[in-house]
């Protein structure tokens, strides 16, 4: 398989953020109380990712090893403000949905991680794959996550009334977020040993 | 020590650029955002008083913006300012002391659009009331006339929230009881505390009087099946209940409780105490303002 591909694909289910990483749990079980939220942050989460990563990996020979992380920092926190001033411009509606989500990115630890295991080494082609890669992971997990939490807790999906009733509550609560997580990284797990035939390392072998 | 150099250089200069690039952007998208934030003010104000999509607000509709001000004297009295339309075209300052005399009455000569703008009005003001006196911009009120008719008010209001503070603004009818909500800015929760800016809660505010508003209470209690169905003007539709039918559901809920929402009782006490708070004083307040504009024999235009 071609290389970007494959880049592509390491982010969405072999190395995905959420369940195999485990990192950015913390929005991950704040917002996914619904699917339309974890697409909105989703969405968001893709292009600062992208845009972080293409841009440390143009000028990663110029920023210090020294002070690289406050660098990273400052281009992720670049990135989210100009969304958050370019969004409302072009899109009002969607600027409203996604308002709460945009300036949250900042402290996500998955773009911060990936600037620096991936972009601060390799050129711009992979970086951007792999940024776009993990951008979609992180997505497909909150929807994944936010699908099953507003299914169970609120009997709904995409805001439409599935089922009339509510069968769990505890769900959509912040402990129903653990569970699915919890649930859909060993869903994973058993996967990953099934195919592989070994035991994952805990972290999600990482 | 060369070392540090070349650090601090680098470090200057990622900032340097993100802050030329932040810089850019910004002054490309300001004045759109502005402009948008009026829209959306006055979009909201009109759906407060009835009119939205489908419900064209008519030509004698009036809305009158009214400032207040809360200044103090060189002598460090305190006074509150009111910046008033009046019917040729103008606006007035009226000086309102604590105990509710009014002082002076100062021609404003200045347009709508400048005084729309918070920071061209609270200049346009301070110059007028006087350069020693300390002038802060305290809140915008809205009265909306209707073919010479009052139609009612609208204020915006703040509270502190879960997080940071709510921003909604609450329409009254003449008599002073509430017509409506409508949550124009929040950081609450997504899923939880969010849920304030849902119909089935906001709607649960409507026809509360002044009197009922005072002792009102959170209540956590589930809401009633059929009190959400009409809560939900949609759901309602959807239900095929009439007209009548859904008055006679709120009828039986007139002098119901606020349900809270699940999960997210602190935010519905927020909304509430926001509520209360913004009709008490706005209450008290237009008594004085009405009782001085009528001493100082101002023909205001609304």
């Amino acid at each position: 398989m071609n290389r970007n591909l494959q880049l592509l694909w390491n982010g969405f289910i072999p190395e995905n953020p959420i369940f195999r990483l485990a990192l950015s749990l913390c929005p991950a079980v704040a917002v996914t109380t619904s699917v339309k939220n974890g697409l909105m942050l989703g969405l968001a989460v893709v292009f600062v990712q992208v845009f972080s990563s293409c841009t440390v990996a143009i000028f990663r020979s110029f920023i210090h090893p020294r002070i690289r992380i406050p660098a990273y920092v400052i281009v992720i926190a670049l990135w989210v403000s100009v969304i958050d001033m370019v969004l409302p411009v072009i899109s009002p509606e969607v600027y409203k949905q996604v308002a709460l989500f945009v300036k949250l990115i900042v402290v996500f630890a998955i773009i911060i991680s990936r600037l620096e295991l991936f972009a601060s080494k390799e050129p711009l082609v992979p970086s951007f794959f792999d940024g776009l890669g993990m951008g979609i992971g992180f997505l497909f997990g909150l929807c994944l996550i936010g699908a099953i939490r507003e299914f169970f807790g609120a009997g709904q999906l995409f805001g439409l009334d599935v089922l009339g009733f509510k069968p769990l509550l505890v769900m959509i609560l912040p402990a129903g977020g653990f569970f699915v997580i919890g649930f859909i990284m060993a869903t994973f797990n058993y996967i990953e040993y099934k195919l592989t035939g070994k035991i994952p390392a805990s972290g999600g072998g990482h | 020590m060369k070392e540090i150099f070349k650090i601090t250089i680098s470090l200057t200069a990622v900032c340097i650029g993100a802050a030329i690039i932040l810089g850019a952007v910004f002054t490309q998208t300001e004045h759109i955002r502005k402009e948008q934030e009026e829209k959306t003010k006055k979009q909201t104000i009109e759906a407060l008083l009835g009119y939205g999509p489908g419900k064209q607000a008519p030509p004698s509709l009036h809305v009158f913006s009214v400032y207040r001000y809360v200044i103090a004297t060189p002598n460090k009295e305190r006074m509150l300012a009111y910046v008033l339309p009046v019917k040729d075209g103008g606006h007035v300052i009226l000086e309102i002391d604590l105990t509710g005399e009014p002082r002076r009455v100062i021609p404003l000569k200045a347009k709508e659009a400048e005084l729309a703008e918070e920071g061209l009005r609270d200049r346009v003001v301070k110059e007028a009331i006087g350069k020693d006196y300390q002038v802060t911009f305290a809140q915008a009120l809205y009265i909306a006339d209707e073919e010479g008719k009052r139609l009612g008010y609208v204020i915006p209001s703040v509270t502190q929230g879960f997080k940071t503070f709510i921003h909604m603004m609450v329409s009254l009818n003449p008599q002073l009881t509430l017509n409506g909500i409508a949550i124009t800015e929040s950081e609450e929760d997504p899923g939880l505390g969010a849920e304030i800016e849902q119909p089935y809660f906001k709607n649960q505010f409507e026809g509360k009087t002044l009197e009922q508003l005072k002792n009102l209470k959170v209540v956590k209690e589930p809401l009633p099946q059929d009190y959400f169905t009409v809560l939900e003007p949609e759901k309602a539709k959807l239900a095929g209940l009439s007209a009548a039918q859904v008055k006679e559901i709120r009828d039986k809920f007139k002098d119901a409780d606020i349900f809270a929402l699940t999960g997210a009782t602190i935010s519905s006490r927020a909304v509430l105490n926001g509520v209360q708070d913004a009709v008490r004083k706005f209450a008290y307040r237009l008594g004085v303002l009405q009782a001085a504009i009528q001493k100082k024999n101002i023909q205001t235009a609304f």
